[in-house]
């Protein structure tokens, strides 16, 4: 099937490139060094947790704030791991090759955002199983943590379809990259205005991807937001096909 | 085999950065048979190959490949179309096997096909000590060689091929000249673009001639008396004295 020959040729490309290793290494200190501290915190606060009632837990001191570490992370790590998937091939002239393959502009979309996708998930099961095996030994909020877990990996999927999406609009990689961090912290804090001007609850709070992916790292799902990621994604994807599509009149 | 043409173009016409880069080309291709397509840089060799291999929609005109609207369906280039572009543009990070087992997947073979085609076409042109080395690291006639294998790997019915010799030393030429007429010889039609008729004298069957994006010249190679008149012929129509 040629969508699995995009992805299975996209994740050969990217297990040979030095960035994805260097990326993953890079960042998987970092949160293993967050998580050593938030849970060097946790232990030496357990005196004062006792004496409270309804205490916040492991989950919440540890677990999601990891979750939420490597989110801020993200918004980072997926531009630079998406700017060269279309921008780069363009300007290699790689891309006309593959659309002379036949291909149609979807499948060419598709197999590359799921090779991304498939690194992305190792990236946070890496992460997640630090939480994890620590958790299996106390007593997580496993209910909390799986809804938290569900948020990451819908916020990963969706930067991962911006990130296609701005490298499907340009031939610079550079460009694309920046063009998907702009695009991210503008739907991270398009409701900041709103807020500061007292208003709350409107179309634009429920535009901001804040509003969703807060609601899961407190353990609610609510399909309101699920939607909100599937139609960020869906829409991000269409627009990188459309493009992809042009370049057959465009050139 | 069949009487109908493989390929039938007729009226291509396609603007690039603003001007008119092919007019009113048209012309034929039966299977087995090998064209020339000559002319001078801009002349629009490599907008017509683009569009011809799919990656480039005309904006009016009509391009028929095996009895079918290639223009509406881009997708039946998948297996009948191999296209080496003029570059030889490749993944510097995968190896020359990485390359042809990806280009036969993404042709459609299934896992075992693109093995047994991917060593049959490192057989026949000798990459068997390259299979291993990273495109980034090939030399410009390796690479020039590894863009016509992933070209070939599919056995495609249309070969298009933009400057296949460029870097090529003497041998490959002569083993490149040798591969061309094997592939027609076995059914498939070539397109052979290049600045050197010399090329075409050797192996087409066909010549034709572009200039200023409009195609001055079709005639089979054999109407010249040998390749001192294509020359007169090619720098008659390159230089406007004739055509």
């Amino acid at each position: 099937m040629s969508l699995g020959a995009v992805t299975r040729l996209e994740l050969r490309r990217l297990a040979v490139r030095p960035l994805a290793w260097a990326i993953a290494a890079l960042t998987i200190a970092w949160l293993a060094w967050s998580f050593v501290l938030g849970l060097g915190q946790f232990l030496g606060a357990q005196v004062k947790l006792a004496g409270m009632a309804d205490a916040p837990g492991f989950t919440d001191l540890v677990a999601i704030p990891l979750l939420a570490e490597l989110a801020k992370l993200a918004f980072l790590v997926v531009p630079l791991m998406t700017m060269s998937l279309l921008a780069g091939e363009r300007r290699t002239g790689t891309l006309a090759l593959l659309a002379s393959t036949g291909l149609a502009p979807w499948r060419i979309v598709i197999g590359k955002y799921l090779a991304v996708l498939l690194w992305l998930a190792l990236w946070l099961l890496a992460t997640l199983a630090m939480p994890l095996m620590v958790g299996a030994e106390s007593t997580a909020d496993w209910g909390k943590l799986a809804a938290a877990t569900l948020g990451t990996a819908l916020l990963l999927a969706t930067l991962a379809a911006i990130g296609v999406a701005c490298s499907a609009a340009t031939s610079f990689p550079a460009i694309s990259a920046a063009m998907a961090l702009i695009v991210t912290l503008v739907l991270w804090t398009i409701d900041r205005g709103a807020q500061a001007a007292g208003v709350s609850g409107g179309f634009l709070e429920w535009l901001t991807m804040a509003t969703h992916l807060q609601n899961l790292l407190r353990g609610l799902v609510v399909s309101s937001d699920l939607i909100w990621f599937a139609l960020a994604i869906a829409l991000s994807l269409i627009l990188a096909t459309r493009r992809l599509g042009g370049d057959r009149e465009r050139q | 085999m069949t009487d109908l043409p493989l390929l039938n173009v007729t009226g291509l016409f396609r603007r690039r950065a603003g001007r008119a880069a092919v007019t009113d080309v048209s012309f034929s291709l039966n299977r087995g048979e090998v064209l020339g397509l000559l002319g001078v840089n801009g002349a629009g060799k490599s907008t017509t190959l683009s569009m011809l291999s799919g990656a480039l929609r005309p904006e009016s005109g009509g391009i028929t490949l095996d009895g079918r609207d290639f223009v509406a369906h881009p997708g039946i280039a998948r297996s009948l179309v191999g296209w080496l572009p003029e570059a030889a543009p490749l993944w510097p990070e995968l190896s020359v096997d990485e390359h042809l087992l990806a280009f036969a997947r993404l042709r459609g073979s299934s896992r075992w096909a693109a093995r047994r085609a991917a060593d049959a076409i490192i057989g026949r042109l000798q990459l068997g000590d390259l299979r291993r080395r990273l495109a980034g690291v090939l030399s410009q006639g390796q690479r020039q060689r590894l863009g016509l294998a992933c070209a070939l790997v599919h056995e495609p019915a249309l070969v298009i091929l933009d400057e296949p010799a460029n870097a090529l030393d003497p041998v490959q030429i002569g083993e490149l000249r040798k591969l061309i007429r094997e592939r027609a010889a076995s059914g498939a039609a070539v397109i052979l673009s290049t600045h050197v008729l010399g090329e075409v004298v050797a192996v087409c069957d066909r010549v034709a001639i572009l200039h200023e994006g409009r195609l001055r010249h079709d005639a089979p190679l054999h109407d010249e008396a040998g390749g001192k008149t294509l020359e007169a012929t090619f720098f008659g129509i390159a230089t406007g004295a004739g055509a």
